[in-house]
């Protein structure tokens, strides 16, 4: 394999594959041969295919995967038309309050969605929140296809709000103007150059979107069920939960998902193949807003109604829960205390050595992901080396391969006998899994990043003597640091939460934030999950506001 | 930046590492609450210096591990939450026979060659006092106007008991009752923690068939719930304990199932809400002798397993 390109670019790309290939590739192929080989947990090959045609005449198949695909593309357009307005006011004008509204529409992320679900179900159920303070109940339109369109969109919208109101800033007012010089509508400018130049960034976050809704499974088994709305990934988790368990089954099931996420990709692909978005070229641009006149109460109370529905109404929840001393006590004074919090702080249940672990996994993952993800990136965006679809595939593939079956996958890859040493059943094996589920993160937002670039900056530093190393290191990393920073993040607070391939994988006697809500929840001390899971929230939150802080004063973020 | 990069890395790795290396002697999966399995190898370690490691979560769960980690298998001992589970595993050959000396007090048809209970639940109906409805007292007191809307029944397909008690009230009556339930607007909630949760903020009045331990426990910590047994019969999940065949540490895993059955390990059962297993440990609870239990045949039960799903899916309505 040889770079045709800016040279330099073999290190990144060896890096890239390595990684892919420990990470992504080792338990993905299990997957697919688990699928094939029924017997593989036993270490046998017999009997090839045999699960295929049982899984696949399944009649409620094609429901489910129906389900599935409209469940995605409602919480796309949820997601869509709730983020990109306010995405697009808070990067090209002035609106007040702005940062507050970025961290207010920062917590949906750090919520995990089988609390914020729990959270919407205990305030709008009969009797709940909702009830005992104003009087009445939606409990009919949570547990629909509406209901858990608007949870799940709640929760997603922000990845979307982010990377709208990033990219259309970098985009910048400038080719706007410009347009505007020419004689174009302020309408009209944004409809033909801002928007369309923002489309690597929208694509990007949109497809997010999809494979995150299509692989979740909290909300659908919660609020789904009830409403008799079947999706793949609650049909995979009923394979691996009934006795006698169908592994072959929930892969060949899997296998389909991972299918519709790289219809998906290729779509995106498509839109970002046919044009360039290079907008940042080395010349200086203005960063001035413009003023929102007229518009601005209408738009200061959307934001303030998206973020108390987003983040407010979930946070109010929990810490009510938290601070009940009894579920049927319901909201009184008398019924208030700290105990939950109190026993937290107490190591509980091992609680202390669950944030303690959790926090760790997260920073290493977002560490190992972001290495990865930006070589990777660099590798498919900049790079003319053969194979690098296959790479971009390979960084697709975790985004719809539901959890449990990346932890399917993990075990049987590492529980082979004759393997010298092993991670499994050590907290590695937590850190690959957690690295397999949230590369895409890093990878879509570094690759957003590195479209935007043009290939003179680096050229120019190659002519003035710099080395490849020198040049990525030098120009390239810094120019696409703050899509970097903000994936990793993202990365750090979502391992720190992950549920559902933890439960399965966790080394014995090890727990995780998610695992030990998780228990408490199992065993009727949703009081306990709920302080748990608010300070764990309060500190995924907090930290990585601090370190952007920090970095910014270092001067190495910008803004 | 890279520099910085790699050593946050290596520490991490470094750390992560240092986490990993603590080995212990035997190895214990199960399905029962996490309290109860903290108290009971904390116990047993203090007892015989031979320490514990676990995995806990459902017996789904638990199993798709099993069922994965199969060419490799580091399980020593199983606690299951369905008999099930020992009846399966015996078939397959993977149990080792064991008798423990203190399983003498555990009555016959609660321990086989190759597994005995640790504890037993009984399914009841989980009845919130300040619903507003009256207390009720028959599985069929719930499809009556009063509970209109204000039922909700595990899912039997997620829960080993609820899908036996499913089937020996479905069996008695050809699904009516269940028919019943249905017009009076009960819905199928889940699993059991899930089917509780609404009962206890008051969306719901009852469960219908809900696990016994799990309310006892919440009313205990003030709840306002209660646990009725109907007089007409209920179900019981007795929990099977398990050595597994392949495991390199039998004597120590023989030595924990000692343990389990010994006073000590079955008052921490107790205090658990869950029936011990010995029938001469005292607990504040019903026990077995004052339930009732409904009569049906297991093997046929099971053995029609995927068509009474597929009926209580069809009255209850997968759209």
């Amino acid at each position: 394999m040889k770079g045709h390109a800016n040279g330099g670019s073999a290190p990144a790309a060896w890096l890239a594959i390595a990684g892919l290939v420990l990470v992504v590739a080792v338990p993905f192929a299990a997957v697919v041969l688990q699928g094939i080989f029924p017997n593989l947990g036993q270490g046998s090959f017999s009997g090839p295919f045999s699960s295929f045609v049982a899984t696949l005449n399944d009649s409620a198949l094609i429901g489910m995967a129906g389900n599935t695909v409209l469940l995605g593309a409602c919480v796309v357009l949820a997601s869509a038309l709730v983020a990109v307005p306010l995405g697009v006011f808070r990067a090209l004008y002035r609106v007040p309050l702005a940062p507050l509204w970025d961290v207010l529409l920062l917590v949906p992320f750090m919520i995990p969605p089988y609390i914020a679900t729990l959270g919407w179900i205990m305030t709008l159920q009969p009797r709940g929140y909702l009830q005992q303070v104003l009087g009445f109940n939606l409990a009919p339109f949570l547990f629909s296809l509406a209901g858990m369109t608007v949870v799940m969109a709640f929760n997603t919208f922000p990845v979307v709000y982010f990377a709208v109101s990033r990219t259309v800033e970098a985009v910048g007012a400038r080719y706007a103007d410009v347009g505007r010089v020419f004689g174009a509508t302020p309408a009209k400018a944004f409809w033909r150059i801002t928007l369309p130049l923002s489309a690597p960034g929208l694509a990007a976050s949109l497809m997010l979107v999809f494979a995150a809704a299509i692989e979740e499974y909290g909300t659908p088994a919660a609020l789904g069920r009830r409403a008799g709305f079947q999706v793949l990934v609650t049909g995979i988790d009923f394979r691996i939960s009934d006795w006698p368990i169908d592994l072959p089954g929930a892969s060949i099931m899997s296998l389909l998902l991972v299918g519709l996420s790289l219809v998906t990709f290729l779509g995106q692909r498509w839109i970002l193949s046919r044009r360039s978005y290079q907008t940042v070229n080395g010349k200086p641009t203005a960063k001035d807003k413009r003023p929102l006149g007229a518009m601005k109460l209408p738009v200061v109370l959307a934001f303030a109604i998206v973020s108390f529905l987003a983040t407010g109404v979930p946070l109010l929840s929990i810490l009510a829960t938290a601070l009940s001393r009894t579920i049927s006590g319901g909201l009184a004074l008398d019924n208030m205390s700290l105990d939950n919090f109190a026993l937290v702080f107490q190591n509980s249940a091992g609680a202390l050595g669950a944030l303690a672990n959790s926090f760790s996994l997260g920073i290493g993952t977002a560490l190992i992901t972001g290495l990865i993800g930006v070589t990777a990136a660099y590798t498919v965006v900049k790079t003319k080396i053969r194979g690098r679809l296959a790479i971009d595939t390979l960084t697709i593939i975790p985004n719809a391969l539901p959890g449990i079956v990346v932890a399917v996958g993990l075990i049987l890859a590492w529980n082979m006998p004759w393997l010298p040493a092993t991670p499994y059943n050590t907290p590695f094996i937590l850190l690959l899994a957690y690295c397999c589920i949230l590369l895409p993160q890093p990878m879509r937002y570094a690759a957003a990043a590195f479209q935007h670039i043009g290939d003179n900056l680096e050229a120019a530093a190659r002519v003035f003597g710099a080395s490849g190393v020198t040049a990525f290191r030098r120009i390239l990393l810094p120019l696409v640091f703050p899509s970097l920073a903000s994936a990793m993040l993202l990365v750090f607070a979502l391992a720190s939460r992950e549920l559902v391939a933890s439960v399965v994988i966790a080394p014995v006697g090890m727990q995780t934030i998610a695992t030990f809500i998780w228990r408490q929840f199992e065993q009727g001390s949703i009081g306990l999950g709920m302080a748990m899971a608010f300070i764990a929230i309060l500190i995924t939150t907090l930290l990585p506001l601090l370190l952007l802080a920090l970095l910014r004063r270092s001067g190495l973020v910008a803004e | 930046m890279f520099k910085s990069l790699k050593s946050l890395t290596l520490g991490v790795v470094a750390a992560t590492l240092l986490a990993g290396v603590a080995h212990a002697d035997i190895t214990v999966y199960t399905a029962g609450p996490q309290s109860l399995i903290d108290k009971m190898s904390e116990g047993f370690t203090k007892e015989t210096g031979i320490k514990v490691n676990v995995f806990q979560a459902t017996t789904g769960k638990v199993m798709a591990r099993i069922e994965a980690e199969a060419s490799n298998p580091v399980v020593d001992v199983l606690i299951s939450a369905s008999w099930d589970t020992a009846t399966d595993f015996a078939k397959r050959g993977w149990l080792v026979s064991y008798t423990s000396p203190n399983a003498a007090k555990v009555p016959d048809f609660l321990k086989t060659d190759t597994a005995v209970a640790q504890g037993i639940s009984a399914l009841g109906i989980a009845w919130n006092t300040k619903s507003g409805t009256p207390k009720p007292s028959e599985w069929a007191d719930l499809t009556k106007p009063e509970y209109k809307d204000m039922v909700n029944i595990p899912d039997p397909a997620q829960s080993g008991s609820s899908f036996e008690l499913t089937a020996a009230l479905a069996g008695q009556d050809d699904f009516k009752l269940f028919k019943d339930l249905q017009a009076n607007g009960a819905i199928i909630a889940g699993a059991n923690a899930e089917a509780l949760n609404p009962v206890l903020q008051g969306a719901k009045a009852a469960v219908f068939g809900a696990v016994d331990y799990i309310t006892l426990a919440a009313a205990k910590k003030g709840e306002t719930v209660e646990v009725v047994f109907p007089a007409s019969g209920t179900v019981i999940a007795p929990r099977p304990a398990m050595i597994l065949n392949w495991s390199k540490n039998q004597d120590e895993a023989k030595k924990f199932i000692d343990y389990m059955l010994s006073d000590a390990g079955q008052k921490m059962v107790a205090a658990q809400m869950l029936m011990p297993a010995r029938t001469d440990i005292p607990a504040d609870r019903p026990l077995i002798g004052d339930l009732k239990l409904l009569k049906f045949d297991n093997a046929a039960v099971y053995g029609k397993r995927k068509e009474t799903l597929g009926e209580i899916t069809k009255i209850f309505g997968g759209k």
